[in-house]
């Protein structure tokens, strides 16, 4: 192997940083949660004692947390698929020649730039069951007066429309990277071939799009999986009963309501577990389909 | 030499003249915040030894996990607001200084508020610092009540009047709903204690640690299918938890409110129509009770240098002097937390100018004083009512007919649940 440092130190120094904020932010914490994760732990954390795998076994006898695990998947699917084809279509038609191109993207990629308790109140005012807009619309035109306080599809409905709104942006700026990569004559000699749009999208943009497409698939999945935090919190705090109460959320209630620090973090644990093999998997299996150019 | 001692010196002057900052964390939002600042700003200026700073936390369970997770790291504040649920972790925590040690000897303890004293003592000692007591009263738009038929002068007083008066108001169209509730889960404990129901046993936790819930029982089913009647007919609108169902009274979207007296202050200065208040509505052939206290209380944290506790006991002795609590009454809707205050109150009008302000004083001095009413003690009753919070938003989603079932299903795996955590609680601390 080539050398490129004049110093065998060096290249340690510089890394340090990094190394010594992983180690405190990210390696210490995950020990610590694994360590926790079999004890049972007093509020103020003055007492506590060792109970072996029993927060484990608990969490996997709770129907309340595989209850938690279903929404959470049906939660991130929604959110993956809706991000990621609208914001295909939306990159394409904005990776047009159009006046004032700039205004519509900068429209378009805006809600990556509002922090998560923003996006909530905008969403929670906007569906208020008493003083919404939206709601006051479809009640005009309806009849029907919507409560997503009370109505458990309909308060996960508004999660996802909210979450998948605020992944948007992101996606659409690397979809139009991507497209922007995409050389003209490809999709020149496929016009002069007679290829119709709709066969361009489908045979030669969406296959050189693959790339992104897997890089987004996991940053939704990992989105959808850790940081919707705010965006329930302040949207519907879990409910109505336990409709929106996705597994970041649980493990924030038992973990900071509840103040039950050992069964939280073996919850902390289990999704560390899952949501690793899943990136695995994808890794795995997806990456094949993956067409590098 | 001299040098040193000239630097020795300022730094002991420094010392000596300076004030004594006592940090204060608290949950108190909107126009309370403001009522707040203006007790501790009062205070600042009545003397100049002590400087108190308070700091808004977040919600109640905010405040509390961040007091915890703070002293754990030994950067806690001197005094913290805690809520009610949070009484027996705070007993528990060894992390508290009661107020009966901290007060001088002899100080009267008299003049507190029986039930807010009661609720707070234990072998008749004072743990935490009275401070925003409430509790829940009935609030109606008369306005909606007119416009509908009915007498604005006469609100429900019972369960069923309840019900046909909300659906004579849906099905008049003068408002889409009947009735909302705030604190949802506090309600469901305001009805155990009004009809003389325990809420857990070993008396509600009062006598020795609860180890059982007991709300799944015949009583607790009942009024679970009530709501779920109520809310089939939508005269019940789940308005969702804490103070959120307040915006739906407030906009006319229902009628009447079951909701917290801290709410007198901000409803009647915010809404646009007649605003009545009355007692909590009951279900006849049960005996009468009383309703039960919410709110905060300051409690006091270990670990601070002796000169800084003795700041915090004036600062505490200055919120319940008569002139701060009935300062502090009126911008909130709080209880006035001494009987010095109440005559004050009386005396100069008060009450007969602000009827609304007197609805929860005449609600718990005319119940009884049982053991059912003085408050639920419950290990990690946060997470308790949270599990409760959920029963109720589930039973007002129910859409089928067979109530008795639905209701004791919902009830009995909520209890499974608590019971769990009582147990877990028990297991922890020791009974």
């Amino acid at each position: 192997m080539q050398r490129r440092f004049p110093n065998r130190v060096l290249p340690y120094i510089l890394l340090s940083p990094s190394i010594v904020i992983v180690i405190i932010f990210l390696i210490v914490p995950t020990v610590q949660s694994i360590y926790m994760s079999f004890f049972r732990v007093s509020p103020f954390g003055d007492r506590k004692f060792f109970v072996g795998f029993e927060n484990f076994t608990r969490l996997f006898q709770s129907s309340a947390y595989l209850h938690s695990l279903i929404i959470t998947l049906i939660f991130a699917v929604l959110v993956v698929l809706i991000g990621l084809s609208l914001g295909t279509v939306i990159a394409v038609l904005l990776n047009q020649k159009l006046r004032g191109l700039f205004v519509y993207r900068t429209f378009f990629i805006w809600t990556y730039a509002i922090s998560p308790a923003i996006a909530g109140t905008i969403w929670a005012l906007m569906f208020n069951p008493s003083s919404g807009p939206i709601v006051y619309i479809i009640r005009s035109i309806t009849g029907i007066g919507i409560n997503w306080m009370t109505d458990r599809n309909l308060a996960l409905a508004v999660v996802v429309i909210a979450a998948s709104w605020k992944m948007l942006g992101y996606n659409i700026i690397f979809y139009l990277a991507g497209l922007q990569a995409i050389p003209e004559e490809l999709l020149e000699s496929a016009s002069i071939d007679g290829a119709s749009g709709v066969t361009k999208f489908f045979k030669i943009i969406l296959p050189l799009l693959s790339p992104t497409t897997f890089f987004l698939l996991i940053m939704n999945m990992l989105y959808a999986f850790f940081d919707v935090f705010g965006l329930i919190d302040i949207m519907t705090k879990g409910g109505p009963g336990d409709a929106t109460e996705l597994l970041v959320y649980k493990l924030y209630r038992d973990g900071f309501i509840s103040m039950n620090t050992g069964f939280a973090s073996a919850q902390s644990v289990v999704l560390f577990v899952f949501v690793a093999i899943l990136t695995v998997l994808q890794f795995k299996y997806t990456e094949r389909k993956v067409f590098y150019g | 030499m001299k040098k040193i001692l000239v630097v020795v010196l300022v730094l002991l002057s420094v010392v000596a003249f300076s004030k004594t900052t006592i940090t204060f964390w608290h949950a108190m939002s909107g126009s309370n915040l403001t009522a707040v600042d203006n007790v501790v700003k009062g205070f600042n200026e009545s003397q100049n030894e002590i400087e108190v700073v308070a700091q808004f936390t977040g919600s109640y369970a905010e405040t509390l996990t961040k007091a915890i997770a703070a002293y754990r790291t030994g950067t806690h504040p001197h005094i913290v607001q805690v809520y009610e649920v949070g009484l027996q972790t705070m007993l528990d925590s060894g992390a508290i200084l009661p107020v009966y040690q901290l007060a001088e000897p002899g100080f009267d303890w008299g003049d507190v508020v029986t039930p807010i004293l009661n609720y707070y003592s234990v072998n008749d000692q004072l743990y935490s610092m009275p401070f925003n007591s409430s509790t829940a009263i009935l609030y109606y738009n008369k306005d909606i009540f007119a416009a509908a038929g009915l007498d604005p002068n006469k609100p429900p007083s019972t369960f069923d009047e309840l019900y046909e008066m909300g659906k004579k108001i849906v099905q008049s169209g003068a408002s889409q709903g009947g009735i909302s509730f705030g604190w949802p889960a506090w309600v469901f404990e305001q009805m155990h204690a009004t009809h003389a129901q325990f809420y857990a046993n070993n008396e509600n936790g009062r006598e020795a640690k609860a180890s059982q819930v007991l709300f799944n029982g015949e009583f607790g089913q009942k009024v679970f299918i009530e709501w779920m009647k109520w809310a089939q007919d939508k005269v019940f609108v789940y308005g969702g938890r804490e103070y959120s169902a307040n915006t739906a009274f407030l906009t006319g979207q229902v009628a009447m409110l079951i909701q917290s007296t801290s709410s007198v202050g901000s409803i009647q200065k915010t809404a646009s129509f007649n605003v009545g208040t009355s007692f909590l509505p009951r279900m006849e052939g049960y005996p009468r009770g009383n309703s039960v206290i919410g709110g905060a209380t300051i409690w006091v944290l270990k670990g601070k240098s002796e000169a800084e506790n003795k700041a915090v006991w004036e600062f505490l002795k200055y919120i319940i002097r008569p002139e701060v609590s009935l300062q502090w009454h009126k911008s909130t809707g709080y209880f006035p937390s001494s009987n010095t205050t109440v005559k004050l109150l009386m005396d100069e009008g008060w009450f007969a100018s602000q009827p609304n302000h007197l609805t929860a004083f005449l609600q718990i001095l005319s119940g009884s004083n049982i053991p059912e009413a003085q408050g639920v003690r419950l290990g990690n009753f946060v997470a308790i009512r949270d599990v409760v919070d959920s029963a109720v938003e589930k039973a007002v989603q129910y859409k089928g007919k067979d109530y008795e079932k639905e209701a004791k299903r919902i009830l009995d795996d909520a209890a499974k649940e608590c019971n769990n955590i009582l147990r877990e609680y028990i297991q922890l601390y020791g009974d």
